[in-house]
């Protein structure tokens, strides 16, 4: 009577060894394969930031098309565009354009909303929001001359 | 008074009984054994058939993996980089000219990299049209390279895609804003 107690309760301890077994690799299984990539990668964000600086704009000055991080500069200091429109004109309406064709956010795509800051000398000289603000998001900020500060996040 | 007979029967009965105990026992160890044999032999195989079926999984996660590195590096990348021809060292910045004479030559290159394919498409302004030498300042699509494989959906990255322009006899650095996509083999 003894000795069959005694098996039985080798019995329920075997089959809670292999019950807690097959948790854990589940629970294993779950972990290895939810290693799954984001939607917007950080070097993504980075590397916009540092090629929309490069980006050579309409706004021409005496020598050349410049780039938008002149156009930034030429913003600050208040200067105009040989065509007459002031550089700040110019970098709002091409920064608008850009984010616009690069950081699509209609419909059911995973973006949800950007926003690019430029500031100047701690003050906020222009920002360009679109969309929703999340708790998910990846940013970046680039420094630059004239204690100049550009911030971009994108929400998703 | 038990007769000597009747003693060795009660003996061998003793016997008897001990003995299909010690079986008994014996028998009981041996069904231990098996079980926690089979239990291992089981829980083994149940990794390896875990392990096994992701192996290509991994293996294409690393294609991935391998993909998405490369588009980070590969526009400082010698073969893409401008260099010092748009004035200082840029950095995330891609030469349109020199791309153009690599996709000429490619064969040289396609394995090069250990992809599926690589193109650059230009973001803003937008433009559908493919690169040829002919429609070489409208177009928006370089194809680089492209193997004919089942690829996973590709990694890109932001580039600045610059060359010189030229307009009333002045010559500018004209920079737009392109994606370098990277696409990786589906090993799958």
């Amino acid at each position: 009577m003894k000795h069959k107690k005694a098996q039985e309760e080798i019995v329920g301890f075997a089959l809670i060894m292999i019950i807690v077994a097959v948790i854990l690799l589940i629970f294993l299984g779950f972990y290895l394969s939810g290693s799954q990539r984001d939607t917007v990668e950080s070097y993504e964000v980075e590397s916009f930031i540092q090629s929309i600086l490069q980006y050579t704009t309409d706004c021409e000055d005496h020598l050349e098309y410049i780039p938008i991080q002149k156009l930034i500069a030429d913003c600050v200091d208040d200067e105009t565009c040989l065509d007459g429109r002031r550089a700040c004109d110019a970098l709002n309406s091409t920064l608008k354009n850009i984010l616009k064709e690069s950081w699509k956010i209609e419909g059911d795509r995973p973006l949800k909303g950007y926003e690019f800051t430029i500031f100047a000398e701690g003050e906020e000289m222009l920002i360009i929001k679109e969309g929703n603000s999340t708790n998910n998001y990846k940013g970046s900020d680039q420094f630059l001359a004239k204690k100049i500060e550009v911030f971009f996040t994108a929400y998703y | 008074m038990k007769t000597k007979r009747q003693k060795s029967g009660i003996l061998t009965r003793l016997s008897l009984k001990s003995q299909t105990k010690a079986q008994l026992k014996i028998q009981q160890m041996a069904f231990m054994l098996m079980a926690i044999t089979l239990f291992f032999v089981l829980a083994g195989m149940f990794v390896l058939v875990i392990k096994f079926a992701g192996l290509k999984e991994s293996a294409t996660l690393l294609e991935e993996e391998n993909a998405m590195l490369l588009v980070t590096k590969l526009a400082n990348s010698p073969e893409f980089s401008c260099g010092e021809a748009f004035g200082s060292n840029r950095i995330n910045c891609v030469d349109f000219d020199k791309v153009m004479m690599l996709k000429e030559n490619i064969d040289k290159y396609s394995k090069f990299w250990g992809v599926a394919s690589i193109e650059i498409r230009k973001v803003f302004p937008k433009s559908q049209e493919i690169c040829t030498a002919i429609n070489y300042k409208d177009c928006g699509v370089i194809e680089v390279f492209s193997k004919d494989v089942n690829s996973l959906p590709p990694s890109s990255n932001f580039v600045s895609l610059c060359r010189k322009e030229s307009e009333d006899g002045k010559i500018y650095d004209k920079c737009e804003l392109a994606k370098l996509i990277v696409g990786s083999e589906d090993k799958r």
